[in-house]
């Protein structure tokens, strides 16, 4: 009896040792793929994860390249080693504590240049080259993945630094306390941005723009391109669809528009267009760069107020002590004109006029802007024109440009601009709000306005010169290119 | 025989016994030994059904960041199911070094040539997914992939692909929804301004 039990015991065992093998084999097995499956996500989600770190270093170059651009002081490129101009590089080492996953530690190292072969002869306005790299430790253990195009492709540094080519420095593994090599990965982006005009819509507005008075029709031509415009002039055969029209606010009140172009609200709304041939976005949303008052080293003192017929001359050369005027105020009516005048043969001549005080032509007052004379009026009061107007000798928007220093904070002042003439003319004034006054249902107006608030009041045509997004003030940069340089 | 059957006492009990056990313990054993090797083939073909379904994840992963990162600096896409072309700035110069940009005088910029762009083409091809660039040898990303489909969907500004295989759980062939549930999709930003399409992000 003794003999059989120790039998069936010792077949029991047998039968326990042999499935527990084969559950703990398959339990292995199991065990393993997960693992490097898991390993694989990890490995994956950190390359991912450095994709971001790379692109945050093209954010953070725009946001100095967008700084650089408000009035001094802007804090622009503080803490850069370099600051960037031509040939010169800054560049910027910055560790972003815990923002990478499990907490770990984020390197975005970014180099902005500026090439020469990124300017622009037209009209010298400089592009840059962003380069970033963003690196993050890989958790786990170095273990590489199973197909050598996931190597290939992610290039993990695991035991050695695979990234050979740093960005700023010679890229190196860090090591642990035990002087063991740690993990990381490394992705490199190359971005190229390019200056964006103050003028790169037919009309921007901080807040609220009204265009109900009339049905009017916005739309756009180039003077620059003959297959876009005719003798550089508006003509309605060569209509283009860029009359865009945008809002950091939330309502844009067209009055039964035709808008040929896109229109875009901050999370707003449109109401009343008859017609839109573009998109319409409700994401748009860009800070105006506020104007700060001119600080020119020397100027022409031959006229520093004009109240009656005055004359005013501008210079061949643009920027030129003879070509700016600083002038207390403009005053014209009853019969009087301020003369912009320039060379006998309407050569290319400039004018900069820097107004202190307010600017008001009424009745039959009137300014005359010569053929050939490009001019820049920055003011710091309010503007009034109606009556005759400005007379643009040139029709060209690009040859008038009204620029509105930013008034204090609590202030309120306005750009009213009007006259019997058609209208042809930029106005950049976001602290300001602007009303244009049309010639009514004949009405044209040449142009683009950025306001506080845009209000059109008889104006049945508004049209977008695009040659204007390449002119004035640069108000922001954007993108053109983009690369991942997976060397 | 018989007598000394029955000498020794209870001769049909013990002989009856001896039987029956043998017939229970038979049936047990086959019993217990088909199930498991049902059990082990079955397990055995799960096993191979599940390293299949993980390799081939794998695969899709591999093949979807490849495409992700081509289009995330494309300027033209040729979609089409298992055979997309994308164009992508010419970056480097023939030691592989990068150009510096040109402005291309429209508001643009370009590396190298004005006009020139580097092809790269997917396609499935024999059980096989290969990148090829430009006129390079094309490079496997992923074997025995026959099963596998890779569409491209051309939105504009954004991209998405998609891509499937058949599962191998069922012997009779995966159903429509399982193949359905192996989709691997991605959506990409396209950062450049396309050259083939009225569409820019920026």
């Amino acid at each position: 009896m003794q003999k059989g039990r120790s039998t069936k015991a010792g077949s029991i065992l047998v039968w326990t040792v042999l499935v527990i093998a084969i559950l703990s084999l398959a339990a292995v097995e199991t065990l393993r793929l997960v693992t490097v499956k898991y390993q694989n996500a990890l490995q994956t989600s950190t390359w991912q994860e450095a994709l971001l770190a790379a692109e945050s270093g093209i954010d953070l170059a725009i946001v100095e390249l967008r700084k650089s651009l408000y009035p001094q002081p802007n804090q622009a490129w503080q803490g850069w080693n370099n600051q960037p101009g031509n040939n010169v590089t800054g560049y910027e080492l910055t560790t972003v504590p815990n923002a990478g996953l499990n907490g770990t530690p984020v390197t975005i190292e970014t180099s902005v240049d500026a090439p020469a072969t990124l300017i622009d002869p037209t009209n010298s306005w400089q592009y840059y080259r962003i380069r970033t790299v963003g690196t993050i430790p890989i958790n786990g253990p170095a273990r590489a993945a199973d197909n050598p195009q996931d190597t290939k492709l992610r290039r993990l540094s695991l035991r050695f630094e695979r990234f050979t080519n740093g960005l700023l420095a010679t890229h190196a593994l860090p090591t642990d306390a035990n002087g063991n090599p740690q993990p990381q990965v490394s992705r490199r982006v190359e971005a190229i941005v390019r200056p964006v005009s103050a003028f790169d819509e037919a009309i921007m507005s901080v807040g609220i723009v009204d265009l109900t008075n009339q049905d009017i029709v916005v739309d756009s031509y180039d003077s620059n391109d003959p297959t876009k415009s005719t003798n550089g002039l508006y003509d309605v055969a060569k209509r283009q669809e860029n009359g865009d029209i945008a809002t950091d606010g939330q309502l844009i009140d067209a009055g039964n528009a035709q808008i040929f172009g896109d229109v875009a609200t901050n999370a707003g709304t449109v109401s009343g267009v008859a017609n839109i041939t573009g998109v319409e976005r409700t994401d748009f949303y860009q800070e105006p760069i506020p104007i700060g008052a001119p600080s020119w080293n020397s100027v022409n003192s031959s006229v520093t107020t004009v109240n009656g017929n005055a004359t005013i001359t501008a210079s061949a050369t643009q920027g030129s002590a003879a070509s700016r005027y600083i002038l207390s105020g403009i005053s014209e009516s009853g019969g009087k004109t301020l003369t912009i005048a320039g060379a006998s043969d309407g050569s290319q001549t400039y004018v900069e006029i820097y107004v202190t005080g307010d600017i008001s032509v009424s009745g039959t007052g009137q300014i005359v802007i010569q053929p050939g004379v490009s001019v820049t009026i920055y003011f710091a009061g309010n503007v009034d024109i109606s009556g005759n107007g400005v007379l643009n000798g040139n029709n060209q928007p690009g040859d008038l440009m009204l620029y509105g220093i930013q008034p204090p904070t609590d202030t309120s002042e306005h750009v009213n601009f009007g006259g019997n003439s058609q209208i042809s003319a930029s106005i950049y004034a976001p602290g300001h709000d602007v009303t244009v006054n049309g010639g009514g249902t004949n009405g044209h107006v040449y142009g683009s306005m950025v306001g506080k608030t845009v209000t059109m009041t008889g104006v049945s045509n508004l049209h977008y010169d695009e040659s204007l997004g390449s002119k004035g003030m640069i108000n922001n940069y954007k993108i053109v290119s983009w690369f991942e340089d997976n060397r | 025989m018989v007598t000394s059957l029955h000498q020794c006492g209870s001769p049909k009990a013990q002989a009856g016994y001896a039987l029956s056990e043998m017939v229970v313990a038979s049936s047990i054993f086959f019993s217990i030994s088909l199930g498991l090797l049902m059990g082990f083939t079955s397990l055995e073909r799960n096993y191979a059904a599940t390293t299949d379904f993980s390799h081939n994840h794998a695969d899709e992963m591999r093949i979807s960041d490849y495409m992700a990162m081509d289009l995330r600096r494309a300027t033209a896409v040729e979609a089409a199911t298992n055979d997309t072309t994308i164009y992508i700035p010419a970056y480097y110069d023939s030691t592989g070094t990068p150009q510096t940009p040109t402005l291309d005088g429209e508001g643009g910029v370009y590396y190298g040539a004005l006009g020139s762009s580097v092809k790269v083409h997917y396609y499935l091809l024999a059980g096989t997914i290969y990148r090829q660039q430009d006129s390079a040898a094309p490079i496997p990303l992923a074997m025995n992939v026959q099963d596998f489909v890779f569409d491209v969907t051309d939105i504009g500004k954004v991209v998405t692909t998609r891509i499937t295989f058949d599962p191998t759980f069922n012997s009779s062939g995966a159903s429509t929804s399982a193949v359905a549930a192996t989709a691997f999709y991605n959506t990409t930003l396209l950062r450049n301004s396309r050259t083939d399409v009225e569409s820019s992000v920026y």
